[in-house]
């Protein structure tokens, strides 16, 4: 490993005092970064600590509502991607942004095609470049094929490829392996090494430990959008690690109460979605419980929320409260006493041009309806109790949904479920997006509801919410549950690593010893 | 957080008028009527503005129907042919000697069948509206032509007609039939949309579809019925149009479509969904209905109405469009 020493090395990036808000969120507030030449800085946090908002504010996509941003030194205002680009700054991130009716080697010089005499494109010569970045890459893949007839773990390498062309000099990675295989991991891995050592920074955006101490050098911990630390690695142990991403006591914070199981309400065997995201699946739940689903993003754990919620269409038996449940239909899963609560609020949830009562009535059409003719006295008086009961923040009822916080808007979104007392709940990332504030408060509601009796289950992609909060936890690993857990016992690196390696009990973290060249 | 507007009294109503969908076209209304009551002594006579109503009532209740498609976030661009179509089996079923409740009856029945088939398509065989309805345009449009060989159907002659012909062009007390029943209408669109839990899931459904599934409203039922609506209100159109004219037309009359569509748009019903209602409807049918009048009342040729609607529908969702984003503005700036 001959990497070039941290104090001798050149700043290339160097980021002050940055602050960004959103409709109701501050995301960062005051953050500092240093990015040197050669160097592989890994960014770590929680889920909405803000660390792809820093990372996305360095590649031109959001403007700071303060601080500045030194590239080589000298200020820049980086107004969008272009201008970061321009700089060397090239951002990896997990959604792909390929033309996919374009080829490979089309995609990969995307607005840089060679040019022959009379601006015609130079096929040959794009096809020649694009078979030496791919080589480089060492991904073997036709330079003419369409991108939509890839996969789409090829779909990122290629992604990787276009972002190795350019030259770039800062690599900013986002969550760039969730989508990958282990073996595609460790060659994105061994890449990261042979580009630091040619030179190019890399910021890696990752909470996954074993990459963090297979490639970098150096970590910077942001926690709700503060700059906690920045520490060397791998001088710094990984408990310490963790200690800083989730820095707080867990014990009250999520409100849990003994409370204990009763009779069984769901009984879920070989369920499987039809497009084959998770393999049938074997489940139980009682009344009072609640079960944490923990796994990586694409693991299949939201996807079986969505064929529990009727989002999607499944095969297999499921029975509530000892009576079976019709797959694929939301009419039949509500009729049957679940309430689902999807991740994408926006997409999924809220109806943004309407007010919230409106919201909250949706649920309840069939509650407020007598003769086809709705209860407008009725609806008002629900919707004031419930706005009550869950601290929403707003001037009245009749606010338009959207100009609410994201905290306040799933209060609604979870209110209008939970207050229907369904016997199970399902809720998808109850608390993506939302403020330490209404995360406290939706926390109340979930006890309050396992008091009542409901089976609960909750889908989530932040390990601490799920150890704060779960009587049991189950690890989905590619489409399948490979690991249960006892909620007050559990051990965070253990639910990690078997969420990561897809076994309970990991041997050796496989990624880190062969990519150190 | 806004500050709550005190309820009751004028200010209060002014302002929530000001504040609505429809401002924009309402003012407007305001303006050209007062232009019109100055500088042509006519316009603001009581036969004068009978005629409005009178010549505007067919597309009125094609509007009210696009009110509520639009309003689900799709559009029907048929319900022109479909009128056509209706009003053809009208006319025949009338010639061939049936009773005029019965013909009015199969005019309506044709106009919620060609509704069927629309929403047939486009709930449940989950073809894109917009796909289903161009087509559906030119298949009704094709239907009219095709059933009497291209040629116009009189009804003026047949015995029975008359009553109709005397019914839509007379009076109820010192109100011509024709605003009683657009009036009516009106009345039971406006209290479907808002007190109904069809009504409610349309707004649902336009505003987001997917929202509006898992929470167990019943989207294709939803949106079958709609486009079955919009059916009912070409068949009721092309009753009062034959009514009126006592000759059904093979012919689409393209401006009608224009119109109508623009009526609903100007009105502050959003192409997105989710949004408006048929007092905006209301507003943008009379805004239109009243320009086209005051054209002819100046003199001008009528070939310019079409130039000058479009140009309105333009213009009106341009500034409908910047009212959106400097409330967004507003909002952001506030958060």
């Amino acid at each position: 490993m001959k990497q070039i020493p941290k104090e001798t090395a050149a700043v290339l990036v160097e980021v002050k005092g940055i602050s960004k808000g959103f409709p109701g969120v501050k995301a960062l507030s005051g953050v500092d970064l240093t990015i040197r030449a050669g160097e592989v800085h890994a960014l770590t946090g929680e889920n909405g600590s803000g660390k792809s908002t820093l990372s996305k504010v360095i590649a031109g996509m959001h403007r700071p509502d303060e601080g500045t941003i030194r590239i080589d030194g000298e200020i820049c205002e980086l107004e969008t991607p272009a201008d970061a680009i321009a700089r060397g700054i090239v951002m990896i991130s997990q959604e792909l942004t390929l033309a996919p009716t374009l080829t490979v080697a089309e995609n990969i010089f995307m607005g840089r095609l060679p040019k022959s005499s009379w601006g015609k494109i130079d096929w040959s010569r794009l096809r020649a470049d694009a078979v030496q970045v791919l080589d480089r890459l060492g991904v073997h893949v036709d330079p003419n094929a369409l991108v939509s007839d890839l996969s789409i773990e090829l779909q990122q390498e290629i992604e990787i490829a276009r972002a190795l062309s350019t030259d770039a000099r800062l690599l900013i990675l986002d969550e760039a392996t969730s989508s990958l295989s282990e073996a595609a991991t460790k060659r994105l891995l061994e890449l990261v090494v042979q580009e630091r050592d040619k030179g190019m920074a890399v910021l890696m955006i990752t909470h996954r430990m074993p990459e963090i101490y297979a490639v970098s050098s150096v970590a910077t911990v942001l926690r709700d959008g503060c700059l906690i630390s920045t520490v060397p690695i791998p001088q710094t142990s990984e408990e310490e690690l963790v200690r800083l991403m989730v820095g707080r006591e867990l014990g009250d914070y999520y409100s849990k109460q003994d409370i204990a199981p009763g009779e069984l309400v769901l009984d879920v065997k070989a369920l499987a979605a039809e497009n084959g995201t998770f393999a049938p699946t074997d489940l139980v739940l009682r009344r009072g419980e609640i079960l944490g689903l923990a796994g990586l993003a694409g693991s299949g754990k939201s996807e079986f929320a969505q064929a529990l919620g009727g989002a999607i269409t499944a095969r297999g038996q499921v029975q509530v409260a000892g009576k079976p449940m019709a797959l694929g239909d939301p009419r039949a899963t509500i009729r049957a006493g679940v309430g689902y609560v999807p991740d994408d609020r926006k997409g999924c949830a809220i109806l943004p041009v309407r007010n919230i009562a409106e919201n909250f009535a949706m649920a309840w059409m069939d509650r407020l309806t007598r003769n086809g003719l709705i209860s407008l006295r009725r609806q008002k008086s629900e919707v004031a109790s419930a706005i009550q009961d869950y601290g929403v923040v707003t001037a009245s009822a009749d606010t338009l949904i959207s100009t609410l916080s994201g905290g306040n808007q799933q209060k609604i979104v979870l209110g209008r479920i939970v207050r229907r007392q369904p016997d199970i709940l399902v809720l998808n990332e109850p608390t993506r997006g939302v403020d330490v504030g209404a995360k406290t408060e939706i926390y109340k509601m979930l006890q309050r509801a396992a008091k009542e009796g409901a089976g609960i289950i909750v889908i989530s992609s932040e390990l601490p919410e799920i150890l704060g909060i779960s009587d049991r936890i189950a690890v989905f690993f590619e489409g399948r549950i490979v690991a249960e857990f006892d909620g007050p016992t559990a051990d965070e690196e253990a639910i990690a690593h078997a969420a990561v390696a897809g076994v309970k009990r990991h041997p050796q973290p496989t990624v880190t010893k062969e990519t150190e060249v | 957080m806004s500050t709550k507007p005190k309820s009751g009294g004028f200010a209060a109503l002014v302002r929530r008028i000001f504040q609505s969908r429809y401002a924009g076209a309402l003012i407007s209304l305001v303006l050209v009527s007062v232009f019109l009551s100055i500088y042509q002594p006519v316009f603001l006579t009581w036969p004068n503005m009978m005629n409005i109503v009178k010549s505007n009532s067919v597309g009125f209740i094609l509007a009210l129907g696009a009110t509520y498609v639009v309003i689900s976030g799709t559009v029907d661009l048929s319900f022109g042919s479909a009128t056509t179509a209706s009003a053809m089996a009208f006319g025949l079923l009338l010639v061939a000697g049936t009773p005029l409740t019965l013909a009015i009856l199969g005019a309506i029945v044709a106009g919620l069948l060609l509704g069927f088939i629309n929403g047939f398509l486009v709930a449940y065989a989950k073809i894109s509206f917009f796909v289903v309805t161009l087509g559906t345009l030119s298949v009704f449009q094709s239907m009219a032509l095709v059933v009497n060989s291209g040629t116009s159907v009189s009804v003026f002659s047949v015995p029975g007609f008359s009553a109709l012909n005397q019914f839509v062009n007379g009076n109820i007390g010192p109100l011509p039939v024709l605003l009683v029943f657009n009036i009516v209408l009106f009345l039971i669109a406006g209290g479907v949309l808002r007190f109904t839990a069809f009504g409610r899931s349309l707004y649902a459904i336009g505003s987001n579809i997917e929202a509006a599934r898992l929470n167990g409203i019943n989207v294709k039922r939803v949106l079958l019925l709609v486009f079955i609506i919009s059916g009912l209100t070409a068949g009721l159109a092309s009753v009062v149009q034959v009514g009126r004219l006592t000759v059904a037309s093979p012919n689409v009359d393209m401006n009608l479509l224009l119109t109508v569509l623009a009526a609903v748009l100007i009105g502050g019903t959003a192409m997105t969904g989710g949004e408006g209602g048929v007092l905006g409807t209301l507003i943008g049918m009379l805004f239109l209905g009243v320009v086209q009048n005051g054209l002819t009342l100046s003199g001008v040729s009528s070939f310019w109405q079409g130039a000058l609607s479009g140009s309105i529908l333009i213009l009106s969702v341009w500034l409908g469009g910047i009212r959106g984003v400097l409330r967004a503005q507003k909002q952001t700036q506030l958060e």
